[in-house]
């Protein structure tokens, strides 16, 4: 098994440091589509995207650092939520001028992967709502048939927050937002979150759902024979769960 | 009285060592913390005069942390077998400037005039020893050397400010002296008087009386001296108020340019995305339940302290993916671990543990004196191996005029920590107080949440806290 697209490299740290201080790492593939969200590319991230990809990883330090991710794509995510402005008095007693969160949001978890995600989800927003989408491989068709959805009845009012951290070919995506769609949720107040992402599954999903904003850590640069993300990081749910 | 300090080259030159290659002095602005030029008081007298209890006497009138007592003792040579065998026959003589090593005893007090940390011999008298341990001194303002021979050797003359000689009749001295040995030092009558006569008694003589010429005060009659006792504190505690007002005016030094000159390039401020702004409006709203107001705090700095960590050294590391492919990845350099300046520093640790659940954490206690608006440093605990990590996150909650910042960065660096290895974290700055702080050291990461007025009282903790 080997890639032949090759992934780019470049030096990784903050700006005031010189070209030759900061070290040279496999960065986030380019994609051509203007609805995607990279992480900015710190060392911190690769870093931890280092231990999460490493086979040796022992599962306590997968869930530990693959949440610290996650917790970065949801504080990214929540950027793109309306805000208003909103002047409030400080204890010391003079004026501050900032901004007011708008909309109600819930999350939505494509099982089970996805509900690796919801930890990170409510360590920034308590109390939110969490819907449930349970998509698998249909085994004569091979391909993902919808098996089970637990959703906010009033869903069609809310953003959602679609969470599944392994974006390969997107076909499980793309369902779980025609289900919402189906529920009268708008595409544009939808964000998908995703830890690792393909470019074919971006594409692919971008076609479909162009509205959709996605959130992402990484892009690799493509996909093995069997669809798996390379170089990858494993089965996320195995790793996270049961491994 | 004396002019406030005598001039001290030896420690103006082990501070340039400290401060590293020679660009970045000639553009340092100088800071010294109030402990670079500790006053050091010596106390010498025949034994059994009661110079302990006269120093310890001092201590408790000045009723102040940055007082402590030197006993010459510490500083007794180990003894090579011979000699120790004469030791335990009482026939040592102990008494001689010879036993001390006052080498040592010189270097050490040098470090504490230059701000640094000293390691103090452990000498057990059961032993004849020194104790592989030593004890540490840092930071006192105010140190006093008593011993025998405390105003014996002229290059420790040279570093004090004051110079007292105590005064007994030697009947006194002896029956004190029997005393103190039986019941501190192990040993028995007969071996205390034959060493009296032997040693002590000729050795006062000899060297300890003459050391009176060259004493500022000789007290007689040692704590009951009630004139002579305050006499030695009121000249301390003047001697403090200089310090403290030199420090301030340092500080003041520190403002030139302040509002002219932009901001050190490694001066990061968090970018206000709409998430952060949102944030920021609830933990500044003072109708916010304290409920919210920890939650969203917690919630800041977890964002800051994960931005720290993106300026601490990474190495490039490859390794290989459950699919067995490569991934040129990186890994942090080495160790990372912080130092929490209290209270306020203590609010960002929820947010440092969830990007590092087992970080090492130090503490350090600065607090401004309400009289004077002087940082004072109380209470501090490194790691012990904090010069090798390779990085250190000084975490504050909110950094003001700098003060206690500028105090705890020297407190890291006089540790051994290179100050291009500190990420100073707070959750809002003055304008002022980052500029002190990169104008005395240039080469310090500060990571920011919020640059507000210079004036900024300190709230944030007390919401914190809720108290």
């Amino acid at each position: 098994m080997s890639s032949p697209v090759s992934a780019p490299t470049q030096c990784v740290g903050p700006e005031y440091r010189s070209e030759s201080q900061k070290p040279i790492a496999t960065v986030s593939t380019p994609v051509d589509v203007d609805t995607v969200t990279v992480l900015p590319q710190t060392p911190q991230l690769i870093a931890l995207l280092s231990i999460i990809r490493n086979k040796d990883t022992q599962r306590g330090d997968f869930i530990f650092y693959s949440n610290r991710i996650i917790r970065l794509l949801v504080e990214e995510g929540l950027n793109h939520l309306p805000t208003v402005e909103h002047t409030v008095t400080t204890p010391v007693g003079r004026p501050y001028e900032g901004l007011a969160f708008q909309g109600k949001i819930c999350g939505v978890s494509i099982m089970r992967a996805g509900e690796a995600m919801e930890q990170g989800l409510r360590e920034c927003c308590r109390s939110v709502r969490i819907g449930k989408i349970l998509i698998q491989r249909d085994e004569e068709t091979a391909r993902p048939k919808l098996f089970y959805d637990k959703l906010p009845e009033d869903i069609a009012d809310r953003w959602v927050l679609l969470l599944d951290p392994m974006f390969a070919t997107g076909g499980s995506a793309i369902m779980a937002v025609d289900v919402l769609k189906s529920r009268g949720v708008p595409e544009e107040r939808i964000l998908f979150l995703n830890v690792l992402a393909s470019p074919e599954g971006i594409r692919n999903f971008a076609v479909k759902h162009p509205k959709v904003r996605i959130v992402t850590a990484f892009v690799d640069p493509g996909l093995d024979e069997k669809n798996y993300i390379i170089p990858g990081l494993g089965d996320f749910g195995d790793r996270y769960y049961t491994r | 009285m004396p002019a406030s300090a005598p001039p001290n080259p030896e420690a103006g030159t082990s501070h340039v060592v400290v401060a590293g290659a020679d660009d970045i002095i000639a553009k340092r602005a100088h800071y010294a913390p109030p402990w670079a030029d500790v006053s050091i008081i010596g106390i010498a007298g025949s034994s059994g005069s009661g110079k302990s209890t006269l120093s310890q006497a001092i201590v408790n009138k000045l009723n102040l942390p940055w007082v402590v007592i030197l006993s010459i003792d510490s500083f007794y040579k180990s003894l090579d077998e011979e000699s120790s065998k004469k030791a335990f026959r009482n026939e040592y003589d102990f008494d001689s400037p010879d036993a001390l090593d006052f080498d040592v005893l010189v270097d050490r007090l040098r470090d504490l005039k230059a701000g640094k940390r000293a390691e103090i011999p452990v000498y057990s008298f059961e032993k004849h020893a020194r104790l592989d341990r030593t004890t540490s001194i840092y930071s006192p303002h105010v140190l006093i050397l008593e011993g025998i021979f405390a105003l014996y050797d002229p290059r420790i003359l040279e570093l004090m400010d004051m110079k007292i000689f105590c005064e007994a009749d030697a009947d006194t001295c002896l029956s004190r002296r029997i005393l103190r040995d039986q019941r501190d030092r192990g040993r028995d009558i007969e071996g205390i008087i034959k060493q009296w006569f032997t040693f002590v008694k000729p050795n006062f003589e000899k060297y300890v009386n003459p050391q009176k010429n060259v004493a500022d005060i000789i007290v007689p009659r040692g704590v009951e001296n009630h004139v002579a006792m305050s006499m030695v504190v009121q000249f301390i505690q003047q001697k403090l108020l200089e310090k403290s007002t030199h420090h301030r005016a340092a500080l003041t030094r520190l403002e030139i340019g302040a509002s002219s000159e932009p901001l050190s390039k490694k001066v990061v401020v968090l970018k206000p995305t709409s998430q952060l702004r949102g944030m920021n409006t609830i933990i500044h709203d003072i109708d916010t339940s304290s409920e919210d107001f920890i939650f969203y705090f917690d919630r800041f700095t977890a964002l800051l302290v994960e931005e720290a960590f993106n300026k601490i050294p990474f190495v490039s590391a490859e390794i290989t993916t459950p699919q067995g492919l490569p991934y040129a990845g990186l890994r942090p350099k080495g160790e990372v671990s912080a130092v929490i300046v209290l209270r306020g520093g203590a609010a960002l640790e929820a947010g440092l543990k969830r990007v590092i659940t087992d970080c090492k954490t130090g503490r350090v206690l600065i607090q401004s004196n309400i009289r004077t608006g002087e940082p004072e440093l109380h209470f501090l605990v490194l790691p012990k191996d904090i010069d090798q990590h390779e990085a250190v996150l000084l975490l504050d909650a909110q950094m003001s005029s700098g003060g206690s910042a500028l105090m705890a960065v020297q407190v890291l660096v006089d540790h051994g920590v290179k100050v291009d290895r500190i990420v100073l974290v707070t959750y809002s700055a003055g304008r002022m107080g980052l500029h002190r702080l990169t104008k005395a050291f240039p080469e310090i990461t500060v990571v920011v949440g919020n640059v507000v007025q210079d004036t900024e009282q300190r709230w944030v903790e007390k919401r914190y806290f809720r108290c």
